[in-house]
């Protein structure tokens, strides 16, 4: 029991560690944004995949949004990827279809296996162009968003690109407060580190791209994914291709409003995230391909941060039957630290990384919400744990995900 | 001390403690005063015009006073309605803009010129110019901004804190700072030892009499971001060379230093993770990119985006982009010789700096 104990805290100090570090980096060290000045090129053709189910209320906001960006005329097609919606949907699109003639080739997809990974794996068969960039249909994207998209593409190591999300109904309620918090440190801080230390960059699978010919070299969209996103990041970079973030090609995004929705968000993501951990991580770690030793390492991290909160609840628990039990290795110090470890250094190192973006952001405000996220972080490490728990679960009675879509709560047009 | 009120005062106390860190976050709850989404520009695209184009809009409303002053050869002074002062002048008049220049360290105005427009030398103009003519500024002078209907000439060593907006040719003599952005609807020239930041032209001419006699990559050929299936992709791990007189037919990722010999030609892009030599007349149609140092040598021609992580160095002769398909050249640190020719957008960071041919 003692060792396993020994274990889990030493793997959080790990991450602890890990946290510090991308936050000091992002205060102190050299910043890398080397496409954003391409402003100027012989821009490629490029299909924009707008992935929609159900998505009446917020879908004509990302294609009005998108018929507005600054690109070569005649260069850009948007694909409205409408996956078996029953609401208005289909109608919206087709609207926009007759407005914008040749701009917009609609894909209705109206039956086939549910996921986003599945309806865009289908709507590839109208996309010819070497650079793909996606967004989800919730996001409002800039004027010149879809350029700095396309920049990093002119790098023929960069397989694919991911921008920054922001939240848009940021100030709604105290969840929202906390996800815009959250979102900005791990965009601002986490993402940004990753890049400016040639680690990993994690593809969002929205506000995001990827170059067509390294999608077919690793295969494909991966229908039987459940976080398709998570999948493509690290079998990009299996297969010799990198994933640039842009720190600074900024979308807005709705974030969830109410805790049952963000609860059911959040566990999805923990299940695809886990499924890519089991099937990537050691392969990752040890396998023979061409990733630097520090891409390793990170992607390995990356893909136990889900596991960490089911770890971290078992080292708790752990930590207090050893307590209670009487055993006090090193006078009590180990369960002393492994019960404050996450608790206390742990989780301020994730609030350092919160307001250290914060302060990078430029707000003054919002940061006074900090000791808030404790709220979020336990309803995250119980949600998560849950998800894991469920996971294990259908592994053994062999029963099948079921998609959750994300409640919109945007007022339609 | 009663135990139960002992008791009950320490929860009350540390109840009190506990919440205490709570307190700003309930009061900015409630208050909402930081609650909205984080400013993301979403209407302009970081156009390098922006500034300019934003003056323009601005000074919209001088344009009766500017006419009738152009047709009365008269000068007129006011305050917009921001209570900005400015100065509207329809004539030449090198006295007018002497006493102006005098009295800027304090009370700069905004200068709306039009006519052509000449600045003495040493002069000091801290508020924007508009100039509907030519401007043409004396040596040693010092602009915040410029936008100019004509071209637009900077005398030697003088500076620019903001930006230049030339709707015909801007011109740089020697030794001038432009610490802003530069841009020019026709021609961007820069003399020799000028330092840049920002520059934006259909073609930025380094140096007296740079045009190469290069000939510009085959414009057709190939794109810069490769159509899919069109180019295999050649992925190197270590050190890299590209031998003198070859012809390759793919992009080239190299994972470590690549040298390119004379005369070398790539039919596809570049992308080096450490330091990239390339020596005289190397043409490379698609973009190159290193994730360190680069040099170009004289007389090459690259077609699409040049991209250095940290450093960049560019010899006499070589041309970047051509007129039909302009580009971007980008790196913290950039060095022009004399001869250089870039069609598009140059940016650096930190300092770009043109030095003389060797």
């Amino acid at each position: 029991m003692i060792s396993v104990l020994y274990i889990i805290v030493f793997i959080i100090c790990i991450y602890t560690a890990r946290h510090y570090f991308f936050t000091l980096n992002r205060l102190f060290g050299f910043q890398r944004h080397p496409y954003i000045d391409i402003d100027t090129a012989d821009w490629p053709p490029v299909t924009v995949l707008v992935a929609a189910h159900n998505e009446e209320k917020v879908i004509a906001n990302v294609l009005s949004a998108l018929m507005t960006v600054k690109y070569p005329e005649g260069k850009m097609l948007v694909v409205p990827v409408n996956d078996r919606s029953v609401d208005k949907t289909r109608e919206i699109i087709d609207q926009f279809v007759e407005e914008f003639p040749g701009r917009i080739q609609p894909f209705h997809r109206t039956s086939g296996k549910g996921g986003k990974a599945a309806a865009l794996k289908d709507a590839m068969e109208l996309v010819d162009t070497e650079v793909i960039l996606i967004f989800d249909a919730d996001y409002i994207p800039g004027a010149g968003l879809v350029k700095q998209l396309v920049a990093p593409f002119f790098d023929l190591e960069v397989g694919g690109v991911m921008g920054r999300v922001v939240p848009l109904n940021a100030g709604t309620n105290l969840l929202t407060r906390l996800l815009d918090l959250e979102r900005s440190g791990g965009y601002q801080v986490d993402q940004q580190a990753r890049m400016n230390l040639r680690l990993v960059p994690q593809h969002g699978g929205t506000v995001a791209g990827v170059r067509l010919s390294a999608l077919r070299e690793i295969g494909g969209w991966n229908e039987n994914s459940l976080t398709e996103d998570t999948d493509l990041t690290y079998r990009l970079l299996l297969n010799g291709w990198k994933t640039a973030y842009q720190n600074r090609s900024e979308c807005y995004e709705e974030v969830p409003e109410n805790w049952p929705v963000r609860i059911k968000q959040i566990m999805r993501w923990a299940k695809g995230h886990n499924q890519a951990m089991v099937t990537y991580s050691m392969r990752l770690l040890l396998g023979k391909h061409r990733a630097t030793l520090r891409e390793r390492i990170d992607g390995t991290l990356l893909l136990g941060v889900y596991v960490m909160a089911p770890v971290t609840l078992v080292g708790w628990a752990l930590a207090l039957a050893v307590f209670y039990q009487g055993v006090a290795p090193l006078h009590g110090v180990i369960a002393l630290l492994s019960l404050t470890a996450y608790a206390a250094l742990g989780n301020l190192a994730a609030f350092f990384e919160i307001a250290a973006a914060s302060r990078l952001d430029g707000t003054r405000k919002r940061i006074c919400l900090l000791p808030f996220l404790i709220l979020g972080f336990a309803v995250s490490i119980f949600s998560v744990s849950r998800a894991a728990l469920s996971q294990l679960s259908d592994l053994v009675t062999g029963a099948e995900f079921h998609w959750d879509k994300t409640e919109r709560f945007r007022k339609a047009l | 001390m009663n135990p139960y009120v002992a008791v009950a005062a320490l929860i009350f106390v540390v109840g009190l403690m506990f919440m205490l860190p709570l307190v700003p976050a309930l009061v900015e709850l409630r208050r909402k005063s930081d609650a909205l989404p984080l400013s993301v520009v979403q209407q302009n695209a970081g156009e390098i015009r922006h500034f300019a184009d934003s003056f323009r809009i601005y000074i919209q409303s001088l344009e009766p006073i500017l006419q009738r002053c152009v047709d009365t050869r008269t000068t007129d002074t006011g305050v917009l309605s921001d209570g900005e002062e400015y100065v509207v002048m329809g004539r030449v008049d090198e006295a007018q803009v002497r006493l102006l220049e005098k009295e800027d360290p304090v009370h700069p105005v905004l200068i709306v010129a039009g006519v052509d427009l000449v600045v003495p030398p040493e002069a000091t103009l801290s508020k924007e110019i508009y100039a509907r003519g030519q401007f043409s500024g004396g040596a040693k002078s010092s602009y915040r901004a410029i936008l100019g209907e004509r071209n637009v000439r900077l005398g030697e060593a003088s500076r620019v804190l903001r930006w230049v907006h030339a709707v015909g040719e801007f011109t740089a003599d020697v030794g001038c700072r432009l610490y802003g952005r530069i841009s020019s609807d026709l021609l961007i020239r820069l003399q020799g030892d000028c330092s840049f930041l920002r520059m934006n032209a259909p073609r930025i001419e380094i140096g007296d009499g740079a045009s190469p006699t290069v000939p510009a990559p085959r414009e057709s050929s190939v794109p810069s971001v490769a159509r899919p299936g069109t180019l295999p992709r050649l992925l190197q791990d270590g050190d890299f060379e590209i031998l003198g007189g070859q012809v390759i037919r793919s992009n080239i990722v190299i994972r470590g230093n690549l040298h390119i010999h004379s005369g070398a030609r790539v039919c596809g892009s570049v992308k080096s993770v450490k330091n990239m030599v390339i020596e005289d007349g190397v043409s490379v149609e698609g973009s190159l990119i290193s994730a360190r140092k680069m040099r170009i040598g004289p007389n090459c021609a690259i077609h699409g985006p040049v991209i250095a992580e940290r450093e960049l160095i560019i010899a006499a002769g070589t041309r970047c982009g051509t007129e039909q398909y302009p580009t971007t050249v980008s790196a913290p640190r950039i060095e022009f010789e004399e001869g250089v020719v870039v069609f598009g957008t140059v940016w650096a960071r930190e300092s770009g700096q043109v030095v003389a041919s060797q």
